[in-house]
């Protein structure tokens, strides 16, 4: 009598869990296709490479480009030489702005200085610019 | 105490959920023999949020600019991760959801389901299954494509053969003398808001309709007894009938996973079904593609259009019909539901499909 009344329960509870197992299978059936859907689109590999022409960075200026994504920045400090760096500040994220006649970066957010070779000056950013790596090709700049 | 038990006590002392659950769930009761038929506004329901889901996400990678949408919609289906079964799914539901709406309406005319003081229920339903054609009109056009562009160049164009202001009226739908950028900013703010906006208040006072008045019994069996109305408001009570939930609630359920199985095998195994070559081609303003035709929905319309030997007289059957069926319980006032009862009206309901489906087949051929 005992094992009559327990079966409907029994059966109810397994048709609960099974209920609730096909629907989480459905949830994550529908949900994946949703978070690669929302997902960013995959960001470059390390072979990403940006090449800018050497007449748009002339001594002493300094040419913005995005690099991986993210703003970066290359100036030739003196003749012949290049220099890229990220132009994020590596204390909350604004972008650098050069100040060409203090040959300097400064971040317009919190007045934190970097040096033409990203090092910190003054200010409260607690590392360097990160810097990128630059080779030269004839009239190309190669970064990356 | 189980953990779900202890989340339901929590709402329930501060907000009395188990008596809402109770009055408004349990414990309301619909006929005894309410059918499947009954189960296609949940349906259209459903599909309306699949739609709603669908497009927002297609908004986030959409440009509504003439330069750029038709590569934006190429974008979303050949390179964003899952891009083509969110667009699919949402240009292939916008075909079920009419699907659904025509044979709600047809369901609730078989039965006369709109008797018994429900003209409003009737009526809000009617002005939504129009405004959903509006809303598959205005998203028609937003991917830009030759059949984009030259379906909804016909279309807009059926409104100029009302005379005096017939031309002025296509200039201000489209915002230009043709169809331009103007008209895919105007269509694309009608489609992803204003039209929306509308749409979510009316199936709000829809349903508000048919929660006050009651759902209607149906007109079989020995047990169907005709109404009698009475010279105030009266809710129609449904005692010893079937329970919402969890009853009729199931029987919804599964006639919505049925259609949304339509849809995805649509998706899958029939994906060019509404998409004819023209819709891979962007649109090109000098180039007409030959044989464009509406979508099936409209063809009926189109068909008509042209039987007929001016414009003028074809879209004025077109409104005269659609009115009488508007107005329709306002016309029809007899008290019997029973199909059987009705012999002029099933004999008009069964000519009225065929010579929809018969004028549709017609245009798709002619």
């Amino acid at each position: 009598m005992e094992q009559d009344l327990m079966a409907p329960k029994q059966r109810r509870k397994f048709l609960q869990i099974l209920a609730g197992g096909v629907g989480v299978l459905l949830a994550a059936a529908a949900g994946w296709p949703l978070l690669r859907f929302l997902a960013p689109p995959g960001g470059g590999d390390a072979s990403d490479q940006v090449t800018i022409n050497r007449g748009e960075v002339a001594p002493g200026s300094v040419h913005m480009f995005q690099y991986r994504g993210r703003p970066a920045v290359v100036l030739q400090p003196s003749p012949g030489e290049f220099v890229a760096l990220s132009a994020v500040c590596t204390h909350l994220g604004c972008i650098v702005q050069w100040q060409e006649e203090e040959d300097l970066f400064l971040c317009p957010c919190h007045a934190g200085r970097f040096a033409a070779d990203g090092t910190v000056i003054s200010g409260p950013p607690p590392e360097a610019l990160e810097t990128l790596p630059v080779t030269l090709e004839g009239d190309q700049i190669l970064v990356g | 105490m189980s953990p779900l038990k202890a989340l339901i006590d929590f709402f329930d002392v501060r907000l009395g959920v188990r008596e809402i659950y109770q009055r408004e769930l349990a414990g309301y009761l619909l006929p005894r023999r309410v059918n499947i038929w009954y189960t296609l506004g949940s349906v259209v329901l459903t599909l309306f949020i699949v739609q709603i889901l669908t497009g927002i996400l297609l908004l986030i990678y959409y440009v509504p600019d003439a330069e750029k949408a038709f590569q934006s919609v190429q974008y979303i289906t050949d390179d964003v991760a899952f891009g083509w079964l969110f667009r699919m799914l949402h240009a292939v539901g916008a075909n079920v959801i009419i699907i659904a709406l025509l044979l709600h309406m047809l369901s609730v005319l078989f039965m006369a389901a709109y008797k018994g003081r429900r003209e409003l229920t009737w009526l809000s339903g009617f002005i939504l299954f129009n405004l959903a054609l509006i809303l598959c009109l205005t998203g028609y056009l937003l991917p830009w494509s030759q059949l984009s562009f030259w379906a909804t160049t016909v279309a807009t164009d059926v409104p100029g053969a009302i005379p005096v202001v017939g031309d002025l009226l296509v200039e201000f739908l489209r915002g230009g003398e043709t169809v331009n950028n103007l008209t895919l900013g105007r269509f694309f703010a009608l489609h992803v808001v204003g039209l929306p906006l509308v749409l979510l208040a009316l199936i709000g006072f829809h349903l508000f309709c048919v929660k006050r008045r009651g759902i209607s019994t149906p007109p079989f069996g020995e047990e169907y007894q005709q109404e009698e109305l009475l010279p105030f408001f009266e809710h129609e009570e449904h005692p010893g009938g079937t329970p919402f939930f969890p009853n009729y609630v199931v029987k919804d359920a599964a006639v919505i996973c049925f259609f949304l199985a339509f849809m995805l095998a649509i998706v899958f195994y029939a994906p060019g079904l509404f998409f004819p070559p023209s819709a891979f081609e962007p649109a090109d303003p000098f180039v007409t593609p030959p044989g464009i035709k509406p979508e099936w929905y409209f063809l009926w319309a189109y068909q008509t259009l042209k039987i007929f030997p001016s414009e003028i007289i074809g879209l004025g059957v077109q409104i005269i019909f659609m009115t009488f069926l508007a107005l329709l319980p306002f016309i029809d006032r007899g008290a019997e539901r029973r199909p059987a009862k009705r012999p002029i009206f099933l004999t008009c309901f069964v000519l009225g499909i065929l010579l929809f489906v018969g004028i549709s087949i017609w245009g798709h051929y002619s």
